[in-house]
């Protein structure tokens, strides 16, 4: 196979290391064929509030799924999942059905963990320490099982030693970039969406993920050299 | 000027944002450039790379103690609504309607010009009538409230607003409506517990109906009373396989309530949901850690007849 083939192969996900975020996207496409939306959010306008706890149902596992890879702490995600939802509860009413439920959803996370992004980078916090619901130490790459044919102790220490030097690069993103560089990356969605969920057009969010891959690139640069 | 062009569009390429012709033209150009060949194999390489720091499932634990949470607190937030709802005036809602509704508004406000003509003139030309007060209260038990007290300046008139009680009784089938309504009423009594037990046990029957079933996920979570959260797990046995709010409530009972006759019962009733992720976890902490040794041993029980499914 040509050199320049590979590479193209490669860049367009031929490889199975596209595998999280296309999941994550495989679980956005779903969450947006749901239908019945709309009635349901009628229902919550009127004051249902179990068909609230419906929608809650269709779409909080992918928001704690992201509020805990962006916060890679339990007790934040949680406390970010309960204040989505708080909102969206009572301001259900102004939903004027000018987007999708999962983008206005969405866009009240991604607010909030701006605004949780920002807290922290001005408290400087290490979000390199993940910690649980007791406050103890975890690492996220513990919970992935390697069960690769290769997977040996030096090949993990080795997956471990990247994986922090890529949480480090991402703090050196602004909050902003590290979050169109997450809806772009892990969760996969289109930049139109995400452009959508944080106010801005489709430019700006191309834009926004050509600055974080500059970034993360020099950060990463020392690493892949030696 | 071509790699320019290339290199900025290449982060695009990677993550396939680009339109098919701009993605050919990429294509075709990487093939001719060495110098923007390596450049994809650089970013194709950090894409590789960042995806060592994975998104992970979120935890059936962590999942389902995030749901019981954000359950309590719209719980309270729909408590808080209904109990100030009715004070606050929602101006913005109220704007929204006159947008999406001119004609209507135009109707009332054309009703309301020609009611308060036709009152000025009607006061005008009777300026000495004396409403009719109605009949006064007999005693002063009936008055529960006064509202106001308004003196006309011009006349000896007062203009008493008051609020009366009356005791009452209704007597009709336990299938009434109205009996229906007030039983849910009497369910929050905070006077009398036994009020509370007693409608709880005639709501139970009527779990079928979502504000009876409702009611009675209220009582089990909140009622300081265990036999009446006793009585209300009874009404909700049939509707913990299928209703995911019953089954929550009555898994938060069988964590926290500080009953063990409440926590016992509630055990049996997860019976037919024990091979759920959140129960099974649920039962396995409680085999090990609840104060109750009768608890522990049902808690073992289950666990030892549900498959591992993990």
């Amino acid at each position: 196979m040509p050199a320049e083939t590979a590479v193209l192969k490669a860049a367009v996900g031929a490889s199975g290391e596209k595998r999280n975020s296309h999941s994550a996207g495989d679980m956005v496409s779903q969450a947006l064929s749901r239908a019945n939306d709309s009635e349901l959010i009628r229902a919550a306008q009127r004051g249902d509030r179990v068909a609230f706890e419906t929608l809650v149902r269709q779409y909080d596992q992918a928001v704690l799924r992201l509020a805990l890879h962006l916060t890679g702490s339990e007790p934040d995600a949680r406390d970010i999942y309960q204040e989505a939802f708080l909102k969206a509860y009572r301001h259900i009413g102004n939903f004027r059905f000018e987007c999708s439920f999962y983008t206005w959803i969405y866009r009240i996370v991604t607010n909030l963990c701006l605004d949780h992004l920002r807290k922290r980078q001005t408290r400087r916090e290490d979000p390199a320490i993940i910690m649980d619901s007791s406050g103890q130490e975890l690492d996220l790459l513990d919970r992935v099982s390697d069960d690769r044919a290769g997977a040996n102790p030096e090949r993990d220490l080795m997956r471990r030693e990247l994986g922090s030097k890529i949480a480090q690069a991402l703090t050196k993103l602004t909050p902003r970039e590290r979050m169109v560089f997450e809806l772009k990356h892990y969760q996969g969605l289109r930049l139109r969406t995400i452009g959508e969920m944080l106010n801005t057009t489709e430019e700006t969010a191309k834009n926004t993920l050509f600055r974080a891959t500059q970034k993360l690139r020099s950060s990463l640069a020392p690493m892949r050299r030696s | 000027m071509k790699c320019d062009w290339t290199k900025e569009n290449m982060v695009l390429y990677i993550y396939d944002e680009l339109a098919d012709d701009a993605k050919f033209e990429v294509e075709n150009h990487i093939r001719s450039c060495i110098g923007c060949r390596e450049e994809l194999e650089n970013l194709t390489a950090l894409k590789h790379d960042m995806s060592a720091m994975p998104v992970t499932e979120v935890s059936p634990n962590l999942l389902a103690a995030s749901r019981m949470q954000l359950q309590e607190s719209l719980e309270q937030a729909e408590q808080n609504r209904s109990a100030f709802g009715m004070f606050i005036f929602d101006f913005a809602g109220w704007m929204n309607q006159i947008k999406l509704a001119p004609a209507l508004t135009v109707a009332l406000l054309m009703i309301g010009f020609a009611g308060g003509t036709i009152t000025t003139w009607k006061i005008a030309s009777n300026n000495h009538t004396i409403v009719d007060p109605g009949p006064a209260p007999t005693k002063d038990v009936d008055v529960a409230s006064f509202e106001s007290i308004l003196t006309d300046p011009t006349s000896n008139n007062v203009t008493i607003k008051y609020d009366t009680l009356h005791p009452q009784t209704l007597v009709g089938s336990a299938d009434d409506p109205r009996i229906q309504q007030l039983l849910l009423l009497a369910t929050h009594s905070n006077r009398d517990s036994d009020v509370r037990l007693d409608s709880i046990d005639l709501l139970k029957d009527h779990a079928g109906d979502n504000d009876v079933r409702d009611a009675l996920v209220s009582a089990l979570r909140y009622d300081k009373n265990p036999g009446v959260r006793l009585k209300a797990l009874d009404g909700l046995k049939g509707y913990v396989r299928n209703d995911v709010h019953v089954r929550d409530a009555v898994l938060e009972a069988l964590l926290h309530d500080d009953n063990a006759g409440v926590r016992a019962e509630a055990i049996g009733l997860l019976d037919s949901v024990k091979a759920d992720s959140s129960i099974r976890e649920a039962l396995e902490m409680l085999a090990k850690r609840d104060p109750n040794q009768f608890i522990r041993s049902q808690s073992q029980r289950y666990l030892a007849s549900t498959p591992h499914l993990d």
